[in-house]
C-alpha cells in the first residue's frame, strides 16, 4: 500500500520532467520550410568571428558565416547556428544533433568515412607560431618543448604526425584564443594552428609570430553526416558554384585575408572600467543565463535529489539499491562528459534533437541531483533511530513517520550541506559552456576572443561570480536563521 | 481459555545474525490489568524481549498474541496492533520539532482516531494526569529528563492503548527525578492498566508488580509474585543476581 503511494509520489515529478523535455523540443517538420541546424565553431578567425553577444549576427562574422549566409539566401533555405567547440560540432554532426557543419573544416580521408563533404571553398594549411620574443626559429628547436593544438583539428592531426620526429609534448585546447594566450604567457612554447587564423590573430595583436612555412595544405568544405541531408549538401554546392562564378567568394575571402583585411573592433579603453563599460550588455546577459541555469537547475536537482533520498531510505529495500546505483552513476561521471552525452548522445537514443537549455538543465539535474540525493538520504539517516521507534510504536505507518517526524528533523540537518551544494551548482554551470551555453564563462571566452584582454576579463568575471555567490550565501544564512526560530 | 490473556508470548526465539540467539524460547502470559516487572542482568535480552512485543524487533520463531492478534502472522496489520500497545523508552524519544502538546496529539490526529479539537482536549487531560499541563506549549528540549519521560507516558496514553510497555523508563534519569516518574506509573497500575516493565528499580517491582520475571540467558528463568522472587528465589542465578543488586 505504501509502496503504491510512494510510486505515485515519484511518478509525478518524473513524468513532469519528461513532458517538459518533449514539449521544449523543437517540433519537427512543423514549419513548411525546414530550418537546418548548422553547427559552427566558437570564434576561429578569420572563419568565425563572434559578436560581443556571442552570436554571428554582426557585419563581419567571418568567411564561413558569410558564405553560408549568401548561399542560404540564394538557395532559399533557413538555418539556425549552433555554436560549440570544433570537436563537439563533429560529434554533434555524427549523432544527428545538427544537420550540417561549417567550421573551417579540412577534408581528410579519415573524416570522409563518416562525413560527406561539399566542394571546397578555400584551401587552408597549418602554421607553427611562437611568442614574439621566442628563440625558436624552426621545428627542429621544438625538442622537449610543449606545443599547443586545438582538439580534433587538422593542426592536431599534423602535430601528431610529426611529434615523434621533432620530440615535443602536446597540450590540447578546445579554443584557439586560449591556446594562443597560453603560448604568449609562456606556459607553452609554441602552437600549431590554422594559417589564416594565426595570421589574422597576429594582425590583431595576439603577440605571436609565425615560424616557417604553411604546411599540410588541405581544402576546407561544408559537411553533413554521411548519407544524410543530401539535399542540403546539393544546395550548398549549387550555391557555392554561383558564389565562385559571380566572384562573390573571392570578395568574401579577400575581405578577411588581404592586407587590408577587416580588423577586430579596436578596443579603445582597455582599463578594467573601460572593459566593463564596453561589455556591460554581454556580461549581464551571460550573468543572467548563469543565474537562470542555476535556479532552474537547482530546483530540478532538488526534486530529483529528494526522490533519490526518499528511495534511499524507503521501507522496501529494493529502492535503496536503485537509489544507490543512480547516485553512483551520476556522481561518478564528470559533469562535462554527462553534458556531452546528454546534448550529443541522447538525440541518437531519443530520435529527436534536444534544445541546448534543456540539455543544460538535465545535466545539472542529474549531476547535482545525485549529490543532493546523497545529502537527503544522509540527513534522514542521521536522525536518531529512537525517533523512528517512537513514531512507529504509536502506530504511525512508515511514510507517515518519515514525513511527520523524521523528515522535518532531517531537513534541518541537511541545510548547511544543501546550501553548499547550491553554491557548487552555481559554479558548475560554467562547465556547460563546453556544449555552447552562453553563460558568464562562455561570454568571457567570446569577449576575450575579440579584445585579447584575458587577464582583466577573467578578473571581471571572477568578481562577478564572487558577488552572486556572496549574495546567495547571505540569502541562505538569512533563511537558516529564520528557520531556527 | 487463551483469550483470557492480554499478552501471550510462546516459545519466542530471536537472533540478529541467524546464528547466535539472544532470546532462546521465552514464554510469558500477562492477564488484563496485571503488572509484570522484568528484571535481570544487563545483556540478558530483557529489553529485546520487550521490543519484540510491539515488533520493534523482528523475531524468527514463536508467537506473540496481543489481544488475540498474532504478531507472527505475516498478514497482521502491525500498525493497527501498535496503536493498542503504548511504549515508553529509556531515552524518552520525544519529537524535538514539536511542542509537548503536538507530541501528544500527533498520532491520534494523524491516524484519524480523534479530530484535532478532541485530541487537544484529551492531551490536556493526560498532561494533567502526569502533572505536566503547565508545559503544554514548550519544546521538549527545554524540559528535564523526568519531565520529558512523563510527557512520553502521556503521549503513549493518548492512543488509549490496552497494554503499556516500559523499557527501563528511569535508567536515564537523575536520581531525584525517578520518584515522579514511578509515581505516575503507580497511578497507572492502580487504574488497571496492563503493564510490562523492564526495570532496575527493585523497590518499584516489589511494591507494584503482580508478577516479577527474572530474565536470564535469553529466557525467563523464574517467574512469580514479588514475594516468591525476592524472598524465596528458587534458581541459583536469581539468588546471585539479587545478592548483587540488593546488597550494595
Amino acid at each position: 500500500m505504501h509502496l503504491k503511494k510512494l510510486r505515485k509520489l515519484l511518478l509525478l515529478p518524473v513524468s513532469l520532467l519528461i513532458a517538459a523535455l518533449f514539449l521544449t523540443a523543437p517540433k519537427a517538420q512543423a514549419a513548411s520550410k525546414k530550418t537546418y541546424i548548422i553547427g559552427t565553431d566558437q570564434t576561429f578567425k578569420p572563419f568565425e568571428i563572434q559578436d560581443k553577444d556571442g552570436t554571428y549576427n554582426g557585419k563581419n562574422p567571418g568567411i564561413d558565416i558569410e558564405i553560408l549566409r549568401e548561399i542560404a539566401k540564394h538557395e532559399n533555405f533557413k538555418y539556425e547556428l549552433k555554436i560549440m567547440s570544433f570537436n563537439a560540432d563533429v560529434q554533434a554532426l555524427q549523432s544527428g544533433q545538427i544537420d550540417g557543419m561549417i567550421a573551417g573544416m579540412s577534408v581528410t580521408e579519415e573524416r570522409k568515412k563518416t562525413i560527406d563533404f561539399s566542394n571546397s571553398y578555400y584551401t587552408d594549411g597549418v602554421c607553427l607560431a611562437v611568442a614574439k620574443d621566442s628563440k625558436i626559429t624552426s621545428m627542429k628547436d621544438l625538442k622537449g618543448k610543449t606545443v599547443n593544438v586545438k582538439t580534433g583539428t587538422t593542426s592536431a592531426i599534423y602535430a601528431k604526425s610529426v611529434q615523434k620526429k621533432y620530440g615535443f609534448k602536446l597540450k590540447y585546447y578546445t579554443n584557439s584564443n586560449t591556446s594562443w594566450a597560453d603560448v604568449k604567457a609562456g606556459n607553452a612554447d609554441a602552437c600549431f594552428d590554422d594559417g589564416p587564423s594565426l595570421r589574422y590573430g597576429i594582425a590583431n595583436g595576439t603577440g605571436l609570430r609565425i615560424v616557417g612555412k604553411q604546411v599540410s595544405n588541405a581544402p576546407l568544405a561544408f559537411a553533413v553526416k554521411k548519407g544524410k541531408n543530401q539535399e542540403l549538401l546539393k544546395m550548398f554546392n549549387d550555391g557555392l558554384a554561383w558564389l565562385k562564378k559571380t566572384g562573390r567568394l573571392k570578395k568574401i575571402v579577400n575581405k578577411y585575408t588581404s592586407k587590408k583585411a577587416v580588423k577586430s573592433q579596436v578596443v579603445a579603453d582597455t582599463s578594467i572600467f573601460g572593459l566593463i563599460k564596453d561589455n556591460a550588455g554581454a556580461l549581464l546577459q551571460g550573468l543572467w543565463m548563469t543565474i537562470e541555469l542555476s535556479i532552474v537547475g537547482i530546483l530540478a536537482a532538488l526534486v530529483f535529489g529528494l526522490i533519490l533520498g526518499i528511495m534511499g531510505i524507503a521501507e522496501h529495500k529494493f529502492w535503496h539499491g536503485v537509489a544507490n546505483v543512480i547516485i553512483y552513476i551520476f556522481r561518478g561521471i564528470p559533469m562535462m562528459v554527462l553534458a556531452f552525452f546528454i546534448y550529443i548522445g541522447m538525440p541518437t537514443l531519443l530520435g529527436h534533437k534536444l534544445p541546448l537549455f534543456t540539455a543544460g538543465i538535465l545535466t545539472l539535474m542529474l549531476d547535482e541531483g545525485a549529490y543532493i540525493g546523497a545529502i537527503v538520504r544522509g540527513g534522514f539517516e542521521s536522525v536518531d533511530v529512537g525517533q523512528w521507534e517512537a513514531a512507529r510504536s504509536l502506530g504511525l505507518p512508515y511514510y507517515k513517520a518519515l514525513w511527520k517526524v523524521v523528515a522535518p528533523q532531517g531537513f534541518k540537518l541537511m541545510i548547511p550541506s544543501l546550501v553548499n551544494q547550491f553554491i557548487i551548482t552555481l559554479k558548475d554551470t560554467s562547465i556547460l559552456s563546453a556544449i555552447g551555453v552562453m553563460d558568464l564563462t562562455q561570454t568571457g571566452t567570446t569577449l576575450i576572443a575579440q579584445n585579447f584582454q584575458g587577464f582583466k576579463m577573467w578578473l571581471i568575471i571572477a568578481v562577478m561570480y564572487l558577488i552572486i555567490i556572496t549574495l546567495l550565501t547571505w540569502l541562505s544564512n538569512y533563511i537558516q536563521k529564520k528557520m531556527q526560530h | 481459555m487463551e483469550e483470557k490473556y492480554k499478552v501471550q508470548v510462546t516459545d519466542l526465539h530471536k537472533s540478529y545474525d541467524g546464528v547466535h540467539e539472544v532470546i532462546k524460547g521465552a514464554n510469558l502470559n500477562v492477564l488484563p490489568s496485571e503488572v509484570v516487572c522484568i528484571i535481570g542482568p544487563s545483556g540478558s535480552g530483557k529489553s529485546t524481549f520487550l521490543r519484540c512485543i510491539n515488533k520493534l524487533e523482528e523475531f524468527q520463531k514463536g508467537h506473540i498474541l496481543v489481544d488475540g492478534a498474532d504478531l507472527a502472522d505475516p498478514k497482521a496489520d502491525i500498525n493497527k496492533i501498535r496503536e493498542n500497545i503504548g511504549m515508553v523508552f529509556q531515552h524518552f524519544n520525544l519529537f524535538p520539532n514539536m511542542t509537548v502538546l503536538e507530541n501528544i496529539t500527533l498520532a491520534p490526529v494523524e491516524l484519524g482516531k480523534e479530530d484535532k479539537e478532541t485530541a487537544i482536549k484529551e492531551a490536556h487531560k493526560y498532561l494533567q494526569m502526569v502533572n505536566m499541563d503547565d508545559k503544554a506549549d514548550v519544546k521538549p528540549t527545554t524540559l528535564s529528563g523526568g519531565q520529558q519521560q512523563r510527557v512520553a507516558i502521556a503521549r503513549a496514553l493518548a492512543m488509549k492503548p490496552d497494554v503499556m510497555l516500559f523499557d527501563e523508563p528511569t535508567s536515564a534519569l537523575d536520581p531525584e527525578m525517578v520518584g515522579d516518574v514511578l509515581n505516575v506509573m503507580k497511578k497507572l497500575a492502580q487504574e488497571g492498566m496492563t503493564m510490562i516493565v523492564v526495570t532496575h528499580e527493585m523497590g518499584f517491582a516489589k511494591q507494584v508488580a503482580d508478577k516479577v520475571a527474572f530474565f536470564y540467558g535469553g529466557v525467563i528463568k523464574e517467574l512469580g509474585t514479588p514475594e516468591d522472587i525476592f524472598d524465596h528465589p528458587q534458581e541459583e542465578e536469581t539468588k546471585n543476581f539479587l545478592n548483587k543488586v540488593l546488597n550494595i
